[in-house]
């Protein structure tokens, strides 16, 4: 055998566990659920062949399908945008030239790696309409706080602000892609007489858009799958209010032992996330601006 | 050469890493398992019990072991978060335990699925005869799918009211003549409510159970088990859950959040707000006698049964509890019946009536509370006496036994949250609880699930 045939079966020896992991239980269960999809399952009793049976029942007699739907867009279309317009905005203050910046990104950053259980826990707490210390704050300056969590109208927005404390992460991306912007663009700029402001939506925001447009993809993928947030803090409620699809899902499958419905559950949530993903990258020509192209 | 060597260890070292890599998940649970008793034949028991719950089980656990010679119980406590699909797996993947403790509504899905077996199977005719005379129609309640025994109760939770003397003596009420109806009740916790300066609740006088809990004292419930039928958009249910809507229309939802969101309401170690008075009356289970004289041995509290509103039913109420099962595809199921019998104490029931003392467990039978120790504890915690009393009612309903409970508690829940807060008229809630559940019943048929 040739030493790069021993090279690459000593490669394939070393990711070979990575390989069957992957074959085993990511690449089975994907395809199995496709077939599961279409039948009653139960977990336990093997599954029956029902057709079409769930996609039908999903689309036309589940009202808690289109609920769950409905809510999982509305995060995605007012937590996403947010999001972008927040790590954009933190990451043009956290680009600035003053002394102690690198502390300050630190700061921003860290709230993004403490795992969402821990956050999620520590943001009841916060939250708390009685011994909270966000109603503390608005006590001081005269104003009931609602009852966050426990309220229709407040629970779904307390989740968009819990979404915002992990900006961070794509904060840190969008500082990247602002040190990747060349300076000569600036300084050329700069001779026109071009103002800060000018600059900012000339050149600043049109260089970042590639990176935007990445982050936007990552977060709307990530908004069609919220879960773990809903599922400690409000469990869906109240009244449903922060049942999002995922939630739902999870309750079919493994509450409710409904693996073939859940699996139908989660090839439409996947087709739904091909499709505004594909949408996504049709726009991307008319704004989003790559540079030498 | 040298290198050759050097090739050949690092080839070695290479294979017997993957192969470690391959190797590292095979010890299993028995092996890791310290066997106290090799040479008997291993039962293996899961249960769901952790921190002071989890001693309990081990003592009995222990006093089992010490008890025969032919078996040895391997308790296993595992996260109740996990245990379902962790049972569900092992039973399905050949490797379940051989008898699980449980307290979440499994018994219809499990049964209805064939994952659990009947008990009926595994008693003699003689057994079978003395758990049908002794055993409280709860507990058969409770353990029971289809007409056949797939659980068997080893304590019974009853929900009864917790109140404290000294707060109604200082609103001028006197505890020793307790209300005997649910309005009377209602009438002394507003006397009891106490509010600040800006109308926030800072203490409440009664506190009523959930709508599931309190609905049998009005005499209606969510199935009638002589039809094997759901009832749920009945006109006793309407009129239970029109009680709670109004009850906390007049506190305020919004006023009740806050005062409760104010307290620390972890169920254990001593964290209920019953003892930092919080609360005057309040609704809550025959395992708090136990903790409040472990972490509140001074304070001074009575019990008493949840009185029915008038024209109501007295004696009902809610049961659950931790009941055994035994997977179909045990594979010590004779010795996992011996370990039920013995803890649950269908054949010696004044041994097991220790079992029952050491969790505040409620009794199997009469024959379980009659026995010497467990009326020495009843002696010991007069407050027990309530649910003691109250557990032997034929009239203590039970969560649906259909094989879709889960879905509809989750519905019952969903209906009883949309009526408390206003959002909808208790009708309408009802209205869309009997449809919610329709919905899922037709479509059960159409994927050609069991009713």
């Amino acid at each position: 055998m040739t030493l790069q045939g021993r090279r690459d079966i000593a490669g394939y020896a070393f990711v070979s566990p990575w390989i069957a992991g992957f074959l085993l239980f990511t690449a089975w269960p994907f395809c199995r659920s496709i077939y599961l999809s279409f039948t009653s399952y139960d977990v336990v009793t093997p599954p029956k062949w029902i057709g079409l049976v769930n996609y039908h029942v999903l689309a036309n007699e589940d009202p808690l399908f289109w609920k769950t739907a409905l809510n999982t867009l509305k995060y995605a279309v007012i937590a996403v945008p947010l999001g972008v317009v927040a790590g954009v905005g933190l990451a043009l203050l956290l680009n600035s030239k003053i002394r102690g910046i690198s502390i300050y990104r630190t700061l921003f950053f860290l709230p993004s790696i403490v795992p969402t259980v821990a956050t999620s826990a520590v943001f009841m707490w916060i939250l708390n309409p009685q011994i909270g210390l966000v109603n503390g704050l608005l006590g001081r300056i005269g104003i009931t706080g609602p009852a966050w969590l426990a309220d229709s109208k407040w629970a779904f927005w307390s989740l968009i602000l819990l979404g915002l404390w992990g900006v961070g992460g794509s904060m840190v991306i969008y500082l990247a892609g602002l040190k990747d912007i060349p300076v000569h663009l600036y300084e050329a700029a700069t001779i026109d007489g071009a103002g800060a402001w000018t600059r900012a939506t000339r050149i600043t925001l049109p260089s970042l858009t590639p990176v935007i447009f990445f982050n936007l993809v990552m977060g709307v993928i990530g908004a069609f799958q919220y879960f773990t947030p809903a599922y400690i803090m409000t469990q869906g409620g109240p009244e449903d209010s922060t049942r999002f699809y995922a939630l739902y899902l999870f309750d079919r499958a493994f509450r409710y032992l409904d693996m073939g419905y859940a699996s139908a559950m989660a090839w439409v949530l996947f087709a739904g996330i091909v499709v505004i993903t594909w949408l996504l990258f049709r726009t991307q020509r008319r704004w989003v601006h790559y540079g030498g192209g | 050469m040298a290198g050759a060597n050097r090739r050949l260890i690092g080839w070695g070292v290479a294979a017997v890493l993957v192969a470690g890599i391959y190797a590292l998940p095979t010890r299993s649970t028995d092996e890791m398992a310290a066997r106290k008793y090799p040479n008997r034949i291993p039962v293996r028991f899961w249960h769901m019990w952790s921190a002071e719950w989890k001693a309990v089980v081990d003592k009995i656990v222990d006093r089992y072991n010490k008890s025969q010679d032919k078996y040895e119980v391997i308790a296993l406590s595992v996260p109740g978060s996990a245990a379902d699909t962790k049972f569900l797996l092992g039973s399905i993947g050949g490797s379940p335990p051989d008898v699980m403790a449980q307290w979440n509504p499994v018994i219809p899905t499990w049964a209805q699925e064939g994952v659990i077996t009947p008990f009926d199977d595994l008693m003699s005719p003689q057994e079978k005869a003395t758990f049908d005379h002794d055993a409280y129609p709860v507990v058969k309640a409770v353990g029971a799918y289809k007409g056949k025994i797939y659980g068997i109760a080893i304590g019974i939770n009853l929900m009864e009211i917790y109140y404290l003397p000294q707060q109604f003596r200082d609103a001028g009420l006197d505890p020793d003549q307790f209300p005997t109806t649910l309005e009377g009740l209602v009438a002394d916790g507003q006397k009891l409510d106490r509010r600040d300066a800006n109308g926030h609740l800072t203490h409440l006088g009664f506190l009523p159970g959930s709508y599931q809990q309190m609905t049998p004292y009005f005499g209606g419930g969510f199935y009638d088990p002589s039809r094997d039928k759901l009832t749920l958009d009945t006109q006793q249910n309407l009129e239970a859950l029109s009680f709670l809507a109004a009850e906390r229309k007049r506190l305020g939802f919004d006023e009740v959040t806050r005062f409760q969101a104010g307290l620390n309401t972890q169920s254990a170690a001593g964290g209920w707000p019953f003892i930092t008075g919080a609360y005057s009356a309040v609704v809550d289970g025959q395992w708090r006698v136990e903790q409040l004289a472990k972490y509140a041995p001074k304070l001074v509290y009575r019990t008493a049964p949840i009185p029915a509103p008038v024209g109501g039913v007295a004696g009902s109420g809610y049961g659950n509890g931790n009941f055994m099962v035994i997977p179909r595809s045990a594979k010590e199921k004779a010795g996992a019946w011996d370990f039920v019998k013995f803890w649950s104490g269908i054949t010696h029931p004044e041994r097991a009536a220790e079992f029952y003392t050491m969790g505040g467990w409620l009794p199997l039978s009469d024959k379980v509370a009659n026995a010497p120790i467990y009326q020495a504890y009843i002696k010991k915690y007069p407050q027990f006496k309530t649910f003691v009393d109250a557990v032997r009612s034929p009239k203590i309903q039970v969560a649906p036994p259909v094989p879709y409970q889960v879905f509809v508690n989750d519905q019952v829940q969903k209906a009883e949250d949309f009526a408390l807060r206003g959002t909808l008229t208790p009708q309408a809630a009802l209205a869309g609880l009997q449809s919610a559940v329709d919905e899922e019943v037709k479509r059960r048929k159409e994927m050609g699930l069991d009713e």
